[in-house]
């Protein structure tokens, strides 16, 4: 795929993923994210928790990639892989 | 918001007793800051080393220094917020946000340290050219296909110039399609991601609006360049 069509297609998938007015923003979405990775950590699944954050999470890069960070520094710590990091 | 957590805080401190030794006596202080500030490192150490590729090439001890450095930060930061704590979740899970926070955003400015909204004006060009050039020959659109491709295109652009403002359209050129952060093009706008956030869910709105004005759906322009 040519860079240029990839770039209509970022376009076309940005207007696609336009969400409704009501939906979160960022700082309503940050303050949902600790308690919401503490569950997804121990393997509860974001859209039977909170479906308006999961909403915000699948249009939202930089809150997204918080969001996995958290995640997997939780998981690593709840699987003991912290302790052994000195 | 979610009710209290149910798992079992593996911590040996309980929340409670996070907020009664960080705000106590200054050798109860002192101590309860160092080990949040080593419980902080260790987590944003798993994260430089385990899960960000972009930093495979420094060596361990790089990226012990840049854990250090952030966990002292991050430290200093989840004090000067410690009245926003709600206790929906463990103490150091909400510490742990705020320091993943600081991280991943000293690595996006790092990354994005000489990114400029200046090249991107409505005036330049920005979609693929309005020819059957720009598709790949594996994938070259049949001659009434091509035009009607380069058809769309010149609306889609009339829409990216005429619907939105120059602010509205740098920072969609920005996140859409240059994929830069939120966060860095709040910083080069000077305004704050959520504000931005805001900014890009209108212009994706008149965006939309103006080429369903123009007979364009999004099933349409999904379907006319998949063929």
């Amino acid at each position: 795929m040519s860079l240029h069509e990839s770039e209509l297609h970022k376009l076309i998938d940005c207007i696609v993923t336009s969400h409704h007015d009501d939906c979160l923003d960022c700082e309503s979405c940050a303050r949902e994210l600790d308690c919401l990775a503490e569950r997804v950590a121990m393997g509860a699944k974001i859209n039977d928790l909170l479906p308006e954050v999961a909403t915000h999470l699948c249009c939202c890069r930089d809150c997204f990639e918080e969001f996995e960070a958290l995640v997997a520094i939780l998981r690593a710590e709840n699987s003991g892989q912290l302790d052994a990091i000195g | 918001m979610l009710e209290r957590s149910f798992f079992i805080p593996m911590t040996d401190r309980s929340n409670e007793q996070w907020l009664a030794e960080l705000t106590g006596a200054p050798d109860i202080q002192a101590r309860a800051l160092e080990d949040l500030r080593q419980r902080l490192q260790r987590g944003i150490f798993y994260y430089l080393s385990r899960e960000r590729s972009d930093l495979a090439h420094l060596s361990g001890q790089e990226l012990g220094q840049m854990a250090e450095d952030l966990a002292q930060d991050a430290t200093l930061r989840v004090i000067d917020n410690l009245d926003s704590f709600r206790g929906d979740s463990r103490f150091t899970t909400w510490a742990t946000k705020i320091a993943v926070r600081l991280a991943i955003s000293d690595l996006r400015r790092s990354r994005y340290k000489d990114f400029s909204l200046d090249g991107l004006t409505a005036e330049g060009e920005v979609l693929p050219a309005s020819t059957g050039d720009a598709f790949p020959a594996n994938a070259a659109p049949t001659p009434e296909n091509a035009t009607e491709r380069a058809d769309v295109m010149l609306k889609i652009e009339r829409a990216l110039r005429e619907a939105l403002t120059e602010r509205q359209y740098q920072a969609l050129s920005a996140v859409a399609l240059q994929d830069v952060p939120l966060e860095i093009v709040a910083e080069r706008l000077g305004t704050n991601r959520n504000a931005l956030y805001k900014l890009l869910h209108d212009a994706r709105r008149k965006l939309r609006q103006s080429l369903e004005a123009q007979g364009l759906t999004t099933d349409y322009m999904l379907k006319l360049f998949e063929e």
